[in-house]
Formats: C-alpha cells, sequence, structure tokens
C-alpha cells in the first residue's frame, strides 16, 4: 500500500512538472518575441528603445539566458512558492493570486456542493420513480443541461433573477447573494453528468446479486435503493469530482467574466490575452496542483469506500 | 479502516467546507440616494495605472477629472483655455515663459494648501518621471518644460526650453494635473493603485482593478473651473464605479435602474439606443477630440501599399457614409478628416474621402493590378491582399470594410491578435493596416501616434509615410509645435491633414464619437473639452 502511495504520489508530481513544462515552452518558444511582447505588457514598445536600453531590458526579464537557463530558475522559483512579477500590474503574481484566488475558490466550492446536491437528486429521483413518462424526462433532463452554453445559462439566469424578479444582483463579489448565481451557472453541466452517471450507474446495480438478496430480505425498494444501490451506484461520482476541480478554472473564464468577478477566471483570460507571462505560468501550475491533488485523494480514498478495489499486490 | 464508508459523510463535510469558503461578509454599503452608479466597459488591464500622468485610459481620466484638477481648463464649445486653479496667466513673447498666478483659497483633500510649491513640486515630479520612462503618455504634454520658479506664494513661473504650442492646452489636462507633495513622494507604483491626493471636489476613496473605483464627496470644496455651473460642494455624496466586461449584463442592468451612468466605449448601437430611450434615458454624445479611428498603412518593405495608388485606391473604396449608417445609426456623423471635428484645428477633408469605387478601380488598373476570374486583382500572379492587425476582436465595422474593399477586388485580411501580438507586430511592421488612438483636444496628440521621434511605436509612425514624405511631415509637426499664435498653427495642421489625406497616409474610418445614456434621475450631465464629465454637476432627482 505505502509503495502504491509513493508511487502515486511520485506520479502527481511528474504530471505537475510536465504541465508546468509544457506551459512554459508554449509561452516562451512559440510565436512572436517574448520580449517585445512582455516590454508592450508593461506598457512600453520594443521600437521606441535604444540598443542599450534594449539590452538592459533583455537582461531585466533575464531573457539574456539560455532558454533553458531561463526554465530552470524560473522552475527554481516556482518551487519556493515565488512566481516572478506580473508585467502588467507590477505585483508579485503570489499577491495577486492571494487576493483573488479566494474569489474562485468559493465559487468553486459552491457549485460543486450544488452539483453534487443537483446531480445526485436528479439521478437518484431517476432512478426510483416508475411512472414511465417522468421516469424518461428525469433521463432525459441531464443531456439537456451537458448541452446548453454556460454564457447562455449564465444570461438567462440574470434575466430572470436579477433583472426580472430582482431577488439576487447580476454582477459583483460581494456576500453571498453575489455568489448564488455564478455557482448555479457553473455547476449545471457538471451536475447534469453526475446525474447521468448515476442513473446509468444505478442501471448497472439493480441486476447485482445482492440487490436479489437484500429483496429476499424483505427490504422495501426504497430500502434497497438506499443502503445497497446508491453506495454502489455512486462511487465513479468520486472520480467526475476530480474531474469537476479541473474545469473550474476553466469554467470559471466565463463564469467571471459574465458576472463581472475578480478571480482567477478573468485573471487568466486578461493575462492571456496581454501575454503576461509569469501570471499565466503561475494560473497553470495552480490549477494544475489542485487537479493532481484532488485526483490523489481521489485515488487513494477508493480502497478505503470500495473494498473490491485494492493496490496491494496480487499473490498468485 | 477508519475511513467512513458513507459517501453522505463526505459529503457533509464538502458542503461544510465550501460554505465556510463561499461566505465571505457582506461589504456592501447601503447606498443612499445620493450615489451616482457609473459602469464602463472594462479597466485597462495593460497599464494597471490611476496615475493621473501615465493614464491614457478614457475611463480613469473620467473619474480622475473629478479628483484631481489642473492649473487651467478648455471649454468644450470654443476649445478656448479658461481658468480652474490658476485664475489667469501671461506667456512671454517667445512662448517660453507661463506666469500663472494661482487662487489662494484651494487646499488639498490630505489639508495641504495648494500653492506656487505645490505645482513646482508637480511639474518637477513629472519631468523626473519621464527621465525614468520616457514612453509614458505624459511625456508628450510636458514636451520642452525645463523648470519651475517659484516667484512668491500664488505666482509661479513654467519655463520651457523649447517652444510647445500645446503646452497651455497640457495645463487643462488631467495629464498635468496637480497632486498633493505627499503623492509624489511615494512611488509610481502606489499612485498607481490609488495614492492620488487631489484638489477635485471627489476623494479617490478606493481603487480595486478591475472592480471599480468609489469617490466620496470632498466637504468644504469651493474652486471649479470655469467650466462648472455649480460653484460649491458636489451635490453628490458618492461615486460608484463598476466595471461589466459582458454587454448585455451592463445593459440590462442599466434598463433596470440599478445604474445611472452606461458608459462603454464604443458607441450605442440603433437597437439599445431605442431601448434605452423608451425608457426615459438621454443618449448624451461628443466626438473625442483627438484623431478620428485612421487605419494606418504599412508603406515600407515592398509591401503593396507602398504604391501611393494602391492607398488612394483604399481611401476611395470606403463607404464611410454607409459605415456611419449602418453600423451606428443615421444621425452618426460621417468622419470627414483624420482629426474629429471636435479637436481644434481640424480641416474638412471630406471632398478628397468620398466614396467614388469607379475611381478605386481605376487607381488599382493604373497600379497594374488587373482582375482575375475570382474578382480578386492580381499582379505578376500574386493577389492583392492586404493583411490588417487588429485586437483583441474584429467588429461588425471591420467585417463591412472588408466587404466594401472586396468589391473593389481587394482581399483584406482580418488578423485578429492578442493585444500584446498586435503591438509586437506594430513593432515588427509585419502588417499591412494597423490602427491606434489617444484623446486630447489639442492636434499635438497626433505626435505620440504618428511623428516617429515622439510615437509610441516609431516603427507604425515611420511606415505609414513614404521616405520622401516623412521630412515634409516632420517639418509640419514643428512648424505646429514652435507656433506662438494661432493662424500659423491653424496653417501648420491643415496642411498636415491635407498632406496625410492626399499620400493615403491615413485612412479615416469612422468620426469617434463617446457615448453615454444616463437615466432620468441623472440631471445636467455637461460634457468637458476632453469628452469627460464634471460630476459636481451633476444632480440625481426623481423625475
Amino acid at each position: 500500500m505505502s509503495r502504491y502511495v509513493i508511487g502515486r504520489i511520485g506520479q502527481a508530481l511528474l504530471v505537475l512538472w510536465g504541465a508546468y513544462s509544457v506551459a512554459y515552452f508554449i509561452l516562451y518558444l512559440l510565436p512572436g518575441d517574448p520580449l517585445s511582447i512582455m516590454l508592450s505588457a508593461s506598457g512600453v514598445e520594443i521600437d521606441a528603445l535604444s540598443p542599450a536600453e534594449l539590452a538592459k531590458a533583455r537582461a531585466f526579464y533575464g531573457l539574456d539566458q539560455s532558454v533553458l537557463q531561463q526554465y530552470f530558475s524560473l522552475l527554481w522559483g516556482a518551487l519556493h512558492g515565488d512566481f516572478g512579477e506580473s508585467l502588467a500590474m507590477g505585483r508579485p503574481v503570489s499577491s495577486l493570486l492571494a487576493e483573488r484566488l479566494p474569489q474562485t475558490l468559493g465559487l468553486a466550492g459552491v457549485a460543486i456542493v450544488l452539483s453534487l446536491l443537483a446531480g445526485i437528486g436528479l439521478g437518484y429521483l431517476g432512478a426510483y420513480v416508475r411512472w414511465r413518462p417522468l421516469r424518461q424526462l428525469l433521463a432525459r433532463l441531464p443531456s439537456l443541461g451537458f448541452s446548453v452554453p454556460v454564457f447562455w445559462i449564465g444570461l438567462l439566469l440574470i434575466q430572470v433573477f436579477a433583472f426580472s424578479l430582482g431577488w439576487l444582483p447580476s454582477t459583483g463579489n460581494h456576500g453571498a447573494a453575489s455568489l448564488v448565481l455564478p455557482a448555479i451557472t457553473l455547476a449545471i453541466p457538471s451536475a447534469a453528468v453526475y446525474a447521468q452517471v448515476l442513473q446509468r450507474g444505478f442501471q448497472g446495480v439493480w441486476h447485482e446479486p445482492y440487490i436479489v438478496t437484500a429483496y429476499a430480505k424483505g427490504l422495501s425498494r426504497a430500502q434497497v435503493q438506499l443502503r445497497h444501490g446508491f453506495k454502489n451506484a455512486a462511487l465513479p461520482l468520486l472520480t467526475l469530482i476530480g474531474l469537476q476541480v479541473g474545469n473550474t478554472v476553466s469554467g470559471a473564464v466565463l463564469v467571471e467574466t459574465i458576472f463581472a468577478r475578480n478571480g482567477i477566471g478573468r485573471l487568466a483570460q486578461e493575462a492571456v490575452l496581454r501575454q503576461d507571462i509569469p501570471v499565466v505560468l503561475a494560473i497553470v501550475s495552480i490549477s494544475a496542483a489542485a487537479f493532481v491533488l484532488v485526483n490523489l485523494l481521489v485515488d487513494l480514498l477508493y480502497p478505503a469506500l470500495d473494498p473490491r478495489i485494492t493496490h496491494a499486490p496480487r499473490i498468485a | 479502516m477508519g475511513i467512513p464508508a458513507s459517501p453522505l459523510r463526505w459529503l457533509a463535510v464538502a458542503v461544510a467546507t465550501a460554505t465556510l469558503l463561499g461566505c465571505s461578509p457582506a461589504g456592501n454599503p447601503q447606498a443612499n440616494g445620493k450615489t451616482l452608479k457609473i459602469t464602463f466597459f472594462r479597466d485597462n488591464t495593460t497599464l494597471v495605472s490611476l496615475d493621473p500622468f501615465q493614464v491614457y485610459w478614457l475611463e480613469h481620466r473620467v473619474v480622475l477629472r473629478n479628483v484631481a484638477e489642473s492649473l487651467t481648463d478648455q471649454d468644450p464649445a470654443t476649445g478656448k483655455i479658461i481658468p480652474w486653479l490658476a485664475q489667469s496667466w501671461e506667456i512671454s513673447p517667445d512662448a517660453l515663459e507661463y506666469t500663472f498666478h494661482l487662487r489662494k483659497d484651494v487646499t488639498f483633500s490630505n489639508g495641504t494648501r495648494f500653492d506656487a510649491q505645490a505645482v513646482k513640486t508637480a511639474f518637477d515630479s513629472d519631468k523626473a518621471f519621464v527621465q525614468q520612462l520616457p514612453t509614458t503618455f505624459g511625456g508628450t504634454y510636458l514636451k520642452g518644460y525645463d523648470h519651475a520658479e517659484v516667484l512668491d506664494d500664488s505666482t509661479v513661473k513654467l519655463v520651457l526650453a523649447r517652444p510647445n504650442a500645446g503646452f497651455l492646452q497640457a495645463t487643462s489636462t488631467t495629464n498635468l494635473a496637480i497632486l498633493a507633495p505627499e503623492s509624489y513622494a511615494k512611488t509610481a507604483k502606489e499612485r498607481s493603485l490609488g495614492a492620488i491626493i487631489g484638489t477635485g471636489p471627489f476623494v479617490l476613496d478606493k481603487y480595486t482593478p478591475e472592480t471599480g473605483i468609489r469617490l466620496l464627496k470632498r466637504k468644504g470644496y469651493a474652486w471649479p473651473s470655469a467650466n462648472a455651473q455649480n460653484k460649491g460642494e458636489a451635490h453628490l455624496d458618492e461615486v460608484d464605479v463598476s466595471y461589466v466586461p459582458e454587454e448585455s449584463v451592463r445593459n440590462g442592468q442599466f434598463v433596470q435602474g440599478q445604474v445611472d451612468i452606461l458608459w462603454p466605449r464604443a458607441p450605442f448601437s440603433e437597437v439599445d439606443t431605442q431601448l434605452f430611450q423608451s425608457k426615459g434615458a438621454v443618449i448624451q454624445s461628443r466626438s473625442l477630440p483627438g484623431p478620428s479611428l485612421n487605419l494606418f498603412p504599412n508603406t515600407r518593405g515592398e509591401r503593396i501599399l507602398g504604391d501611393r495608388n494602391v492607398r488612394l485606391a483604399l481611401q476611395k473604396a470606403i463607404d464611410r457614409k454607409t459605415y456611419a449608417t449602418t453600423v451606428y445609426s443615421p444621425q452618426f456623423p460621417v468622419v470627414s478628416s483624420l482629426y474629429d471635428t471636435t479637436t481644434p484645428y481640424y480641416k474638412d477633408q471630406g471632398s478628397k474621402l468620398a466614396y467614388d469605387p469607379a475611381a478605386a478601380r481605376q487607381l488599382l488598373d493604373q497600379a497594374g493590378w488587373t482582375v482575375g476570374t475570382d474578382g480578386y486583382r492580381y499582379k505578376n500572379g500574386k493577389r492583392l491582399k492586404l493583411q490588417y492587425n487588429l485586437s483583441p476582436a474584429e467588429t461588425a465595422g471591420d467585417v463591412l470594410i472588408q466587404d466594401q474593399l472586396r468589391q473593389v477586388g481587394i482581399e483584406l485580411k482580418l488578423n485578429v491578435l492578442t493585444t500584446a501580438d498586435w503591438a509586437a507586430g506594430n513593432a515588427a511592421g509585419t502588417y499591412d493596416l494597423t490602427s491606434t488612438y489617444m484623446t486630447r483636444a489639442d492636434p499635438i496628440i497626433l505626435q505620440t501616434i504618428i511623428d516617429p521621434r515622439a510615437a509610441n511605436s516609431a516603427t507604425v509612425a515611420t511606415n505609414l509615410y513614404a521616405p520622401e514624405t516623412l521630412p515634409k511631415a516632420e517639418a509640419l509637426f514643428d512648424t505646429g509645435m514652435t507656433a506662438t499664435d494661432s493662424a500659423q498653427r491653424a496653417k501648420a495642421y491643415g496642411d498636415l491633414q491635407d498632406l496625410l489625406i492626399d499620400e493615403g497616409s491615413a485612412i479615416p474610418v469612422y468620426e469617434r464619437v463617446w457615448q453615454a445614456a444616463t437615466n432620468a434621475r441623472v440631471k445636467n450631465f455637461r460634457w468637458t473639452a476632453e469628452g469627460f464629465a464634471l460630476l459636481n454637476d451633476i444632480e440625481i432627482k426623481q423625475p
């Protein structure tokens, strides 16, 4: 078991390093001159500088070193939690993240909870209901939730709940009320997936021998579904939660723009547009780290939740 | 194994954690009846700064106009310079010495007195900043400034080393606003993030980049510019500025009455205008002084637009009237020069900018570009294809121009880039057409864009002239800069406009009209000369 854990942690670190490196090489080596991009991000055009000033700027951004040297010095900094300075804002990236991250974490946290509640509720109900038309409807609902574009849902929610009914603010990041609509928007696609997977899980579970046994013991349908069916049908959701964490940043880009919230998603979008390389790199690293960490936890939890899964070496 | 087997228990933990994370304390101050809410489209994310001297971002200048004040102001109707913090001034005959007689009753919001020494500190600090960062926006306003002499407590003489005909106008701008000495003692970075202490009718309370700005009324304010109607304290207690990037949300908030002034960068569409007016809103419009929206060609390095005939064909192939009426509205002005009409010394070039596709085709024929079977023109097997670099997204207007050019056989490639790539493309000269603008109510502003000796991007500024035209343009810029009387300046800038249009070095597309929608509660919204607003004049009253 501990060998497995060490192996998985090693893998996780490898993935993290891979994400950082790929992001670095894309940002620094693909089109455009990084010096020109960095200068323009900090408000100076490269053709307004003399050769001496250019050399100074090159040294300032560490671009006078070789690619590998730059890469290792940045990586070394990142390992120590130093992501450098944002070019446009002239502030350390870490302080920027500290300011923006809580907004997105709150949004993501509430969205995950909401999507679990809605997804499990819908999936559970879909499996329980026996009246055919309703059962069909509940089975179709997730596909709808998944195929409707996020920005459209966001705008619709604003139109209905902020503008027509006036219950909730349409934008901003002040307090819990402003969190409701964006969290629902972000939660809907994930909830749809949870519901779909859970329904599918129940379909598989219904035919298992232990269900027959449970019925034979004289339990009602509701008791069987809750005590025996749900635990087994819900296991795959754990993996999906891991994936949802990974999708949070990309989802936040849209949601935070629509609802004018000040989180990591919008920071990422703005940083990409002005090619503020240190900021982009830091966001990639943070979201990759969150993704890797959650998936590691999920993998480690599985054997605890499902005794059939074991990571101990097989004895032939 | 001590791990609970029930997923429900995990769920409970997750709920608790998320609730803790999600609930930040409600920090929304209770808005009272005297709070004016303004919504802009977005914050400047390229240069995050509220430092007046560095700021070119129009929305920030609107805010700063009400926090930091200048020696003079400019009459929005006539362009004449009028008193503000200085009651009067004299200019020496050689136009190198400006003596300002200051008001004696003015204080900064930190309590410090506004006096000749404060003016000297401001100008000297600005000069020191230009020496550090020569490309900063305020640099062009300060051009030629050498030193200040404190003659007495309320008289200061600003001495120029070289003539700068735009200097008096510069003293009226937000860029040369006078901050308290305390602000200049701080770093530029601190000023950028809001350490701005001015003499204005409002005090900058809070700036959160990309979220908003809050201004509070300055108690005891009594020294407005000659432009203002309200001679005392502001009628408003508070001004809340927010940035809402999504257009439909922004418009919805305004229609719902949650916002008093809706003030995006691009003019409203016909449909939106009608919607707002049906709710009792008023659309305020002003052409922004400075260049209109021009396309600047790249004539260098064997590029297609090196040929003057092709440039002139482009000039004639764009239907500016259709652009104004279809992209915006039938009331929208049709661009008539490379300057907007509100710029001093603007000269009407309308007749040269008329839509004439037949003449355009003829010019292209003369240039040796013949129509191929696909409708596009070819020369030596090469298609007449122009790359137009733009950022961050193409507009309906860009697509319209693409179509208009296609009709005379020119292919316009809309090359959409990130802001950073766009700037890099300009610097490297890898474009056929590019576009940029700045706002200032003096024709000198054009030098920031298209005088290679002063421009942000020397490449764009150089490339738009054919080699033999550049010295002529530079001579005209110099004449305009060193002229001491108005007639000389009018001649120089008139000739400059003729030259740039005749050579096809600037291809005007539309008049940069700035619009703000004010709801029925907002009374007495008035533009300043540079397209900002004096918020101390605004009153909020139930209609």
